[in-house]
């Protein structure tokens, strides 16, 4: 690989980069924090491997120690899938860490942007940001 | 013995001829009727050997530079007063949120219509054959077909959200034009809705042998008060596959009339 070569990729990957942000496909993201990462430990009830987005239900142990079941919508396969992820890269009864951008409106849920394992493996699901 | 063989053959010939004439004669029919020409004009006659001819945009196509995001944004369009307040609206809320405000029906799985097809976040593919060319859209599924077989565009073909395209080589860019656009379809990101006049032009060549290259030429006297023009660049992916994209799948996300997105996530007992 010469030089040109190696500058032609990175301006892609550049370009790549600020293309796909903010990410999300086929609509608003406004009902979301977008851009305000919140963590959230729990377990994995069912992970959705569709389109238009991905889903994380989420089983949680709330503060007062009660059972709470969260949702994150995440990207889309089509995105997700061309960057190691697939539809088995989660199943029910993985422990592991979330990081999601919250709902606006209060309720359990919001839009994940990687997911942390019990080894420490961060799973980046969503275009890195550019600002 | 022979002379009669000849003969038998002769009347086989001449009925085959009578048949593919009025073949032809009712395709011609049809055609005037508004139908488009499905492959079957001059440029068909060819076959195989004139797509050997044509430039290799085999592989997928990841858009890397969509209008406004990948690069410096556009000049903005010259909007007539019907569209106009709609469209401030919708600068003024991407000012604060930039990218994020789609005020179109698509969060609700009602697909795109053209030109906004092409700019969606994943890829498209080509198919050549004979007389035309094929373009296949991963987000929401989506076809194209473009008849480059010589035949012309029809004169009021029925409104469909892809319309209806005919494409004419000029050296190695492909030259599209479509009409027929269903009105309601979002000729722009931020105006919503067009009229029956709805023109768009493509150039699509490659600019470097892995990039493609897509100029879009807007034209609607209701809408726009001059043409408008977009460019788009895609980045070839020769190891990558197309994915199914069904978007009533999981859809939870919706948008009202007023643009106000929203998402459900209720799980009804068993899912």
């Amino acid at each position: 690989m010469n030089v040109q070569m190696l500058m032609r990729a990175a301006l892609v990957c550049l370009v790549t980069v600020l293309a796909s942000a903010p990410g999300a496909a086929h609509h608003s993201t406004a009902m979301f924090e977008w851009g305000k990462e919140m963590t959230l430990e729990g377990v994995v009830d069912k992970y959705e491997w569709t389109q238009p987005h991905t889903f994380i239900w989420l089983n949680v142990t709330g503060k007062n120690g009660k059972a709470e079941q969260w949702a994150f919508e995440g990207m889309s396969p089509s995105w997700l899938g061309r960057r190691g992820w697939n539809s088995r890269t989660l199943k029910q009864g993985d422990a592991l860490k979330i990081v999601y951008y919250p709902l606006r409106d209060g309720r359990k849920g919001g839009f994940y942007v990687r997911v942390i394992l019990p080894d420490g493996r961060k799973l980046e699901a969503m275009p890195q940001r550019s600002s | 013995m022979e002379r009669l063989r000849i003969r038998v053959a002769l009347t086989a010939a001449a009925v085959a001829l009578g048949a593919l004439a009025g073949c032809t004669g009712s395709n011609a029919d049809s055609s005037a009727a508004g139908q488009a020409a499905a492959g079957s004009g001059p440029g068909a006659q060819n076959g195989y050997a004139e797509i050997a001819k044509l430039p290799d945009w085999s592989g997928v196509w990841e858009p890397v530079a969509r209008p406004g995001r990948g690069g410096p944004p556009p000049e903005p369009p010259k909007v007539t007063p019907a569209y106009a307040a709609q469209y401030a609206a919708y600068q003024e809320k991407n000012r604060t949120t930039p990218g994020i405000n789609f005020i179109s029906n698509v969060a609700n799985c009602v697909p795109p219509g053209l030109p906004g097809s092409m700019l969606q976040p994943y890829p498209i593919e080509f198919l050549f054959s004979p007389g035309r060319v094929t373009i296949l859209i991963e987000t929401y599924s989506l076809v194209r077909r473009i008849y480059t077989d010589g035949s012309p565009l029809p004169e009021n073909p029925d409104p469909t959200y892809q319309g209806t395209s005919v494409g004419h080589w000029e050296g190695d860019t492909l030259v599209v034009e479509t009409i027929g656009i269903l009105p309601e379809t979002s000729p722009l990101s931020g105006i919503n809705g067009h009229s029956d006049k709805l023109r768009i032009t493509e150039r699509i060549r490659l600019v470097e042998p892995d990039v493609l290259e897509i100029v879009t030429t807007r034209e609607d006297p209701e809408v726009f008060v001059e043409p408008y023009t977009t460019t788009a660049r895609y980045q070839r992916h020769r190891d990558w596959k197309m994915m199914e994209y069904i978007c009533a799948q999981n859809n939870r996300d919706s948008v009202d009339e007023h643009g106000n997105p929203g998402i459900n996530i209720e799980r009804k007992p068993g899912e």
